[in-house]
Formats: structure tokens, C-alpha cells, sequence
């Protein structure tokens, strides 16, 4: 349960990311952005959902998000968040940092495997 | 974390709940959909979504101060518990108040008198000038010549000085019954040097108090303008008398200026030259060299030191030294800061910091007491409540947050305590401030609250919370809470603390010497208020007046005198009556002089000696009953026209003429010298000033040849019966032959001599000091007590074991009882030795002995016994422990 605060910040930064992500196609409630995290990384990504609320407040405090209470596809009240300008601009960069990471781990483990494939 | 969202925090709360609400109910239908039982739905739509609680807890997290909101909630915790214990409370909040208090109370006293403000232009620029001729002690009086040369000679250091004379005087407005007042003769330039701007009219020009006469001119001060003049606004102009010489008022003081010299509140101003026509000085006194009775400030230029001052202050007393050498041999100058509130000689300015200072100390220690107490309590109800704390952090608290928490409460009643204390300090200085001075004199001691006092009661307040919250603090942060958890707070044994012995022998100790100072400044007045002062203090009357006040002079003076006496002695209970210039401890000395004995020459580097010396009527020595030892007394036959004569004080006689005989000797005094005085008796030493130390050479004077100068005297009628019974009667005499003549100082000797000159400040010193033994005391008392009772709860279990084995109820007594004496004969040694070590810097405010054997160990006799008793209540409750209901309550 207990996460040293580096941890939590890199997946809170990634969760954070790929909600604003999620929103690119259209403003959406909290239980279908989960659902759709989920079913575009094949069911890879089990994101426990209540950890996406405190995201959804913290994105909104930033600016990020706006939300509106409106009717979810089941016909029930549900608030809907949608992605601002100023969102928008922090999924590009969020985006960049992760493709830079990636690269960047990604040639670490190639090295890596190629190590281990010599063995 | 925004602001925004902080204030509607809660609008937000609620949002999000209901939203993680729709969330859950979208993924219950989701999962039905699915196939799922309803109950199954449900079960997995949790399972998924985590704990709704703990989201909606860091939502709420994140809309707020954590820091600020758990302050919150600590206080209110914190408030809670406290009502919880209200008796621990009030005994906790007392105790502080009590220490708080008494440090509010002390620290006013040093504030009005070092701190509060004089309210003039650039207060610290502004310095006074000592002389000091003889190598005793500093003076703030210097002659009018001198001032002349000290203005002149220090131009590059002072941008300003300014001389001030304080009188007393009779104010007597459209022809009423004068007041008398106290009135300061200043030179022109003193309210532009201090940059004090007028309430009304206009304040002096430099160019007024130069020539004797000119400038019939006067400034009120506002308190005297309120009081006398009912604050009149059309004030300006008028004509009043001041003894009998017709001035005019010019202005009034603005309110806070309240002037410069002395505690005494000066009431009107005048120029300087005009106590000639007002007091009838001859212009020769006024200019005379060592006629010294000036007060001197100077204003230091911008960038001068005082250490420069000083050095330009030197230069002038070597010159005045070589101009005149008769009556400026050796003298020295120097600066000396201002003081608000000045008691006194410029040096013994530095005995009454110390002296606030050392009180400042004894209320420190009753706070270290009150401290130690409050600590005391709350270490036991932090031993009571620590299964609190365990469960506590059992159920996630982190113990920074408890110890937090801890902290929170004892700042609380460290706060609740320093209110209380405000309001005690507030109450003490009030009444210290209208303490009775027994002196007709409009002094003012402002001990009032300002930011300063306030200040200082808001930090010792906080630091006797942090002091006494730190302990159990501390003892949390290091408890091993698994332990306790597991023993439930009642070892068998345990129970003895060092730490909480080592509390209680500070207590011990600091009772101990504050007990001991008490008892030396107790003994100090007791001995005082017996000391054999030389005369017979019971059953004498006293009134004081000054015929010059309603503008009588030379002759009419002495007429006046002698008929009065020869009234007051008809009349019936008057066993004999006299008038003098000085009395015992008064304020008012009728003379000083520098004295030449034929045929005594000074020792090389010593300038003649300067002595007091009193104006006395015939019968002076039967009244005050002072032993003649030799020659005779005053008699008719000692007239203006006959030689001058003069009685000496046996340390006088002993002085000059020593192993001869003083009748017939001659001495002369430097105001009149071509007379000399033929010594025609001998009288016993009087105490005249000060109750312990040598006695100085003194001698007498009849006012009979000295009427001319000498017109404010005391009549002192010795009675049959009980002296003011007498009064009003006296009162009437006066008043038939002078109708308008003042009259004060109405009194008995005895109540005279606690005057601030006599006893008043030992009685103050003894009564401050009382206070604080006696607060020591208690607490102390209370926290042996405490304690040992603490203890004894604890090892009950202990207790009754032993009783079970065969323990006899004395062997508990003695094993209860040997701890309790253990810790308070540690304090007590300690207590000694720091009185040891503190008692000898009261100096001279004690009589007796610092190191008083029979004060020491009273004193220690008396606290161990009330120790002991304190050690023996929980002892005997220890000793009646039932073993079999102390082991089943195990």
C-alpha cells in the first residue's frame, strides 16, 4: 500500500497523462475514461478506478479539465470532463517526456538483452 | 492545493461523492449486464473501485492546509480533554497563571522605571551629567557657573544643554489658599533641546531665564492644568501667583511629557533666573561656584559617542579644576544615559537595575516552579493516558502527529494560564502602582501595560508551554508503545522516575532560596524598624509647611515661627514642641555644605569635606529626645546679634577634634565664611538617612541665625498622648495665624520613617519577596506532594506484594518516606547553596547579614518540616495499601 512519494509521483504523472490522452476524443465520465484506459491496453492497464478521481480533481484544479454534470449512455447522472487549451498543451509535453523516457529505457533493456543474449 | 478550493472545500466534498457514487452504480450495471448476480455486481464494482473513503479522503486532503487543518483539530482535541479534566485544568492554568503573573508584575516595575518612554525628540540622543568631586558617588547636581562652562566648553559633542532646578513652591490662583507645587526653574532653551512641542500657548524662548526677574513667565504641566485648572482653555494669560510673585501662564506641557528628573511629577515650569525674586536667592547664590543644585542634559550631535561626551566633559573639569581650585579641586564630569522613572543618585541608578533585576530573577524562579509543577501533572497524565496514545498510533497516528498533539495542549494552557497571569500581573501593578509612598509629593509611577509588558507576558507565557510541554513530549517520543501496550500501563513495579525526582529536587531547591531571600529582607526591615536611630520615634507630630509660599520673608519668617511655638506649647497633651529643617528619612534636607575646621587642614588630594547639617528651633533635643553628650543645647541667649554657634554629632566631634575636647573649636562654612561657628555642644549620632553602615559627621545650626534662608520647616511636637488626636487642633493654630499659609506632611515620626528615603523600601523588598517565598512554597509543597502520591499510586501492586510476603506496615512507611527525604534533602542542599550564591548581591538592600546562619537554617528547618509532611500523607496512604484489593486489582 505504502509507496515511497518518487513512485507515486511517476505513476500519478503517467495516470495523469493517459486520462488527458483518454479525453482527446471527447469529453467522457470518470467510469468510462477508466473503461477505456483499460480496453485500449488490452486489459494491461488495471487501474484500480478510485485512484482516478483524486487525478480528475488535481487535472481540474490545474486547468486541464473543465467538468459539467450531464446524462452517461445508462441514462444516469454522471459528470463529464473535457479536455481545456491549456490541457491540451500539457498532454503534448506529458506526451514528449514519455516518448523520451521510453526511448531512453528502451535502449537500456536493449542493452540489456543483447547482454543477455551473449551469455 | 488552491485557496479556491480550500474555502469550498466542502461543495467540493459533496461533489466528488456523489460522483464516485454515479461511478459505483455505473459499473454495478456494467457488471450486471455482464450476468453477474446483483450481489455479485456489487461485491466486484468494490473490489475494482478501491475504497471510496480513502478517495474521497485524499480529495479532501488535497483541498486543504493539512498543517493549519490539524492545528484545528488538535485544539479542538486539545480544548476537549482539557474540559474532560477540569480540575487538572484549573490546577495547571492557576499554577501558570500564579508564575506568569508575578513575572507580568515585576517586569512592569523595571518597564516604568528603565523602559517607558520620557516622550521627548530622539530620547537616546539625550544624556545627563554627573559630578562627582570627593570619590563617593556621582551627583546629578552641578551649579549654575558650571553649567555655563559645560555649555560652552563641549559645542563639538552637545548641539544643546540645558539646566533644570526642582523646587517646591506655593501656586496660588485669584488670591485662593496657595497649592503647593512642585516646580522646576529651567533654562530658556529646555523645551526646544527636548523638542517638546506646546499643548496650548507656547513653551519658553532660549533667550527667557537669563536675567534675574525679566521673564515673570510660567508653563503648567497638563496633568496640573487638568487637575487645578479643570482644564481651562482661555488659560493662556493669566495672572497667577507663585509665592506671592505675580506670573503669567504662557502654556501648558503637551500630556505625555511628564519631565525628566525624578519619579516626583513636576508640576509648573519656570525660567531659570526667576527662583531669585520667586525664593529669594541672592543673585551671588545663584552664580556661586558650588552652589550645586542643577540638574544638566545635553543633547549629543548626530554621530557623537558618549565616550566623546565624556572626553569633552573631562576637558571642562580640568579647567574649572584650574580656574578654582577652592571649589573645583578634583572634580570629575561625566555622561550618564536617561532613565525614565530616575530614583535618586546617578549611581545608585545601576543598584536599582540590579535590584529589578534580581527580582526579575526570583519571579523567573517561581515560573521554573510553576513550570515544574505543570510539567509534573502532566508527565502523570501522560503515564494515565498512555493507552490512549497507543491505540492511537495502533490505528495509524504517527507519533510526530501525537507528540504534536501533546504540544498543542500544553501550549494551550500555557495560553489559558498567560491570560489569567496577564490579568493577575495587571491587578499586581495596579496596586503597586498606588502603593501608599507616605509622602506629599505628586509622584507618579506609570507600571501600566504598554506593548512592551505585553510582549513579554506573550513569550513567557509560550515558553513556559514549550518548557512544559517538551517533557512529556519527549518521554512519548522515546516510550516503547508495543511495551506498554502489552503491560497496559501497570508495571509491577517502576513508577520511580529520575527524571521527576530530579524535577522535584529543583523545586525544593528554588523554594529553598527564595524562602531564604524573603526571610533576609524580612529580617532587614524587622532590624531597620528597631535599629536605635538615635532619637525616640513614638508620640511626635509632624507638619510641614513654608511661610515663603504665601510670600513671607526674613523677619516676618522667624515671627512666625516663634509665635506658632508659643501657641502649640500652650496648648494642652503638647509635652514640648520645636521646629527643623531636616527630618529623620525625609526628603527635604536643609542643608549641605563644604566645612573648614580651623586648624584641620584636608589631606593633600582631598578637597574639604561637604556636610549635611540641620536648622533647628530651641527644645530640638528634648523633642526628637536625642542625648546631648556634651556642652549645651540651643537657648534664647544664642540671638542673630550674638556669635555663631553650632552643635556637633559625637562622629563629627570624633572626626575633627579627636581625643579633645570640642567645646569652644571653630569651623566655618564656605556660604558665609567670615563667621565662624563655635562649636557650644555635642550631640549623640542620629540616623538621619539609611538604617545600617557609619554614621556621617553632622551638625546643628539655631534657626534663630539661619531664619533668612531657611523658611520650609517641620514643627515637631512631642505629646502626652497619641499625637494625631493633636492634629486637628495644631492644624487650627496655623491656620489663625497665617490663614493662608499650606500646610503638609502631616504626620507622626513613626509613619514618617516609612517614607521611600526610610523603610518603604525594605517593606516594598520584604512584601515582593514575601510573595514569591510563599508562592515557592506552595508549589513546592504541592509538588513533593504530587508526586510522592504519584509514586505511591504506582507501586501499590508492589506494595501489596510485599504486605503479602510479610512486610510490616512500617518498614512500607520508612521505605515511602526515605524516598520522599531522599529527593528533598537533595533540594535543600542545592537551595542553600544557590542562595549562597545570589544573597550577597542584594548588597545593601539588606540590613543584615547575606550569609545570616540563623536565617539559613530556619528557614531550611521550616520548609523540610512542611516537606515531610507532605511526604507523610501519601506515606500513611501507602502504608494502609489492603494487599489482597492492591494484588486483585492487578
Amino acid at each position: 500500500m505504502v509507496k515511497s512519494k518518487k513512485e507515486q509521483e511517476l505513476l500519478l504523472g503517467t495516470l495523469d497523462m493517459l486520462v488527458l490522452q483518454t479525453l482527446v476524443l471527447g469529453p467522457a465520465h470518470g467510469h468510462t475514461i477508466a473503461h477505456v484506459i483499460e480496453q485500449r491496453s488490452d486489459e494491461v492497464l488495471q487501474i484500480e478506478q478510485g485512484s482516478l478521481y483524486p487525478a480528475l480533481h488535481r487535472l481540474e484544479d490545474r486547468g486541464w479539465v473543465s467538468s459539467y454534470w450531464g446524462v452517461s449512455e445508462n441514462n444516469r447522472k454522471a459528470r463529464f470532463y473535457r479536455l481545456t487549451a491549456a490541457g491540451r498543451k500539457q498532454l503534448t509535453v506529458e506526451a514528449n517526456r514519455w516518448q523520451s523516457m521510453v526511448k531512453a529505457i528502451g535502449s537500456v533493456m536493449q542493452n540489456v538483452t543483447r547482454t543477455a543474449e551473449q551469455k | 492545493m488552491s485557496l479556491r478550493r480550500f474555502l469550498h472545500r466542502r461543495y467540493w466534498d459533496e461533489e466528488r461523492v456523489r460522483e464516485v457514487e454515479a461511478h459505483l452504480a455505473e459499473e454495478i450495471d456494467h457488471n450486471s449486464a455482464r450476468g453477474m448476480t446483483p450481489q455479485e455486481a456489487r461485491r466486484q464494482a468494490y473490489i475494482k473501485f478501491g475504497n471510496p473513503t480513502v478517495v474521497r479522503e485524499e480529495i479532501r486532503q488535497m483541498n486543504s492546509f493539512v498543517l493549519m487543518e490539524n492545528l484545528g483539530r488538535d485544539l479542538r482535541y486539545g480544548v476537549r480533554q482539557l474540559f474532560r479534566s477540569r480540575g487538572f485544568a484549573a490546577i495547571a492554568i492557576l499554577t501558570l497563571a500564579l508564575g506568569i503573573g508575578v513575572n507580568t508584575a515585576i517586569f512592569s516595575i523595571t518597564n516604568g522605571l528603565f523602559f517607558s518612554s520620557l516622550h521627548i525628540r530622539d530620547e537616546g540622543r539625550v544624556v545627563e551629567m554627573g559630578f562627582e568631586q570627593k570619590g563617593d558617588s556621582w551627583q546629578p547636581s552641578l551649579s549654575m557657573p558650571e553649567y555655563r562652562e559645560v555649555r560652552d566648553g563641549t559645542l563639538n559633542v552637545f548641539s544643546e544643554v540645558i539646566a533644570e532646578r526642582i523646587y517646591l513652591d506655593g501656586l496660588s490662583a485669584q488670591g485662593n489658599k496657595p497649592d503647593r507645587v512642585l516646580s522646576s526653574y529651567v533654562t530658556g532653551n529646555y523645551f526646544q533641546m527636548l523638542g517638546v512641542e506646546p499643548f496650548l500657548g507656547r513653551l519658553f524662548r532660549p533667550s527667557e531665564g537669563a536675567t534675574p526677574g525679566s521673564d515673570p513667565v510660567m508653563v503648567l504641566s497638563y496633568q496640573y492644568w487638568k487637575e487645578h485648572f479643570a482644564g481651562d482653555p482661555n488659560i493662556i494669560g493669566r495672572q497667577v501667583a507663585v509665592n506671592s510673585y505675580p506670573v503669567t501662564v504662557i502654556g501648558v506641557a503637551p500630556r505625555n511629557f511628564r519631565g525628566l528628573v525624578t519619579a516626583p511629577q513636576v508640576q509648573v515650569y519656570l525660567p531659570a533666573a526667576m527662583i531669585m525674586p520667586i525664593d529669594h536667592e541672592p543673585l551671588a547664590t545663584f552664580n556661586k561656584e558650588d552652589s550645586r543644585s542643577k540638574h544638566l542634559f545635553g543633547r549629543l550631535r548626530p554621530g557623537v559617542t558618549r565616550q566623546q561626551a565624556d572626553a569633552a566633559l573631562a576637558l571642562v573639569a580640568r579647567r574649572l579644576a584650574v580656574e578654582h581650585p577652592d571649589s573645583e579641586k578634583d572634580a570629575a564630569l561625566r555622561s550618564f544615559p536617561l532613565y525614565a522613572g530616575r530614583l535618586g543618585d546617578l549611581d545608585s541608578q545601576s543598584i536599582y537595575m540590579t535590584v529589578s533585576a534580581f527580582f526579575l530573577g526570583l519571579a523567573g524562579l517561581v515560573l521554573l516552579l510553576a513550570c515544574v509543577n505543570v510539567a509534573n501533572l502532566l508527565l502523570v497524565r501522560a503515564s494515565v493516558r498512555e493507552r490512549e496514545m497507543v491505540i492511537r498510533s495502533a490505528l495509524g497516528a504517527q507519533r510526530s502527529r501525537l507528540i504534536r498533539q501533546m504540544m498543542t495542549e500544553s501550549l494551550l494552557l500555557a495560553l489559558l494560564g498567560g491570560i489569567a497571569g496577564v490579568g493577575l500581573g495587571a491587578w499586581g501593578s495596579s496596586m503597586l502602582s498606588s502603593m501608599n509612598l507616605n509622602i506629599d509629593l505628586p509622584v507618579h509611577f506609570d507600571f501600566g501595560f504598554d506593548s512592551h509588558v505585553l510582549l513579554f507576558s506573550v513569550t513567557i507565557a509560550l515558553l513556559a508551554g514549550t518548557v512544559v510541554g517538551i517533557v512529556p513530549a519527549i518521554r512519548l517520543g522515546h516510550a516503547n508503545l508495543n511495551l506498554i501496550l502489552r503491560e497496559g500501563g501497570r508495571g509491577v513495579a517502576g513508577g520511580r522516575s529520575r527524571f521527576r525526582d530530579a524535577l522535584v529536587v529543583l523545586q525544593v531547591g528554588s523554594a529553598l532560596m527564595l524562602l531564604i531571600i524573603a526571610a533576609l529582607f524580612t529580617r532587614s526591615l524587622a532590624e531597620s524598624a528597631h535599629a536605635n536611630l538615635g532619637f525616640n520615634s513614638a508620640n511626635v507630630l509632624l507638619l510641614t509647611m513654608d511661610p515663603s509660599e504665601i510670600g513671607y520673608k526674613d523677619v516676618q519668617t522667624r515671627d512666625f515661627y516663634q509665635g506658632l511655638l508659643e501657641h502649640v506649647r500652650a496648648l494642652p497633651g503638647v509635652d514640648s514642641a520645636t521646629i527643623a529643617g531636616s527630618t529623620p528619612m525625609g526628603y527635604v534636607n536643609s542643608g549641605f555644605d563644604t566645612v573648614t575646621v580651623s586648624g584641620d587642614q584636608p589631606s593633600a588630594g582631598h578637597a574639604a569635606p561637604s556636610l549635611n547639617y540641620n536648622v533647628i528651633g530651641p527644645d530640638y533635643f528634648r523633642t526628637m529626645q536625642i542625648s546631648l553628650d556634651e556642652g549645651r543645647g540651643f537657648t534664647d541667649v544664642d540671638k542673630e546679634s550674638s556669635p555663631n554657634v553650632g552643635i556637633v554629632s559625637a562622629a563629627m566631634a570624633k572626626k575633627y577634634w579627636p581625643n579633645q575636647d570640642p567645646i569652644g573649636r571653630q569651623f566655618s562654612m564656605s556660604r558665609d565664611p567670615t563667621h565662624p561657628i563655635e562649636v557650644i555642644g555635642v550631640a549623640h549620632d542620629v540616623r538621619y538617612q539609611g538604617f545600617s553602615g557609619p554614621i556621617d559627621p553632622y551638625f546643628y545650626l539655631p534657626f534663630q541665625q539661619h531664619y533668612a534662608t531657611n523658611s520650609l520647616n517641620t514643627l515637631e511636637i512631642r505629646t502626652a498622648g497619641d499625637p494625631v488626636e493633636l492634629i486637628s487642633e495644631v492644624e487650627r493654630s496655623i491656620h489663625n495665624i497665617a490663614p493662608m499659609l499650606p500646610v503638609f506632611e502631616v504626620k507622626t515620626l513613626h509613619e514618617s520613617l516609612y517614607s521611600p528615603n526610610g523603610l518603604l523600601i525594605f517593606q516594598v523588598a520584604a512584601g515582593l519577596a514575601g510573595i514569591m517565598g510563599t508562592l515557592g512554597l506552595i508549589l513546592a509543597v504541592v509538588g513533593v506532594y504530587g508526586v510522592l502520591s504519584y509514586v505511591v499510586s504506582r507501586r501499590t501492586a508492589e506494595i501489596g506484594i510485599r504486605m503479602a510476603l510479610g512486610a510490616r506496615r512500617g518498614d512500607i512507611l520508612r521505605s515511602v518516606y526515605r524516598q520522599g527525604l531522599w529527593i528533598v534533602g537533595i533540594g535543600l542542599v542545592f537551595g542553600l547553596a544557590g542562595a549562597f550564591a545570589i544573597a550577597h548581591l542584594l548588597g545593601s538592600m539588606i540590613v543584615v547579614s547575606a550569609t545570616d546562619p540563623a536565617t539559613y537554617l530556619s528557614v531550611s528547618a521550616i520548609l523540610a518540616a512542611i516537606a515531610m509532611l507532605a511526604c507523610y500523607i501519601p506515606a500513611r496512604r501507602a502504608m494502609h495499601v489492603d494487599p489482597m484489593k492492591a494484588l486483585r486489582t492487578e
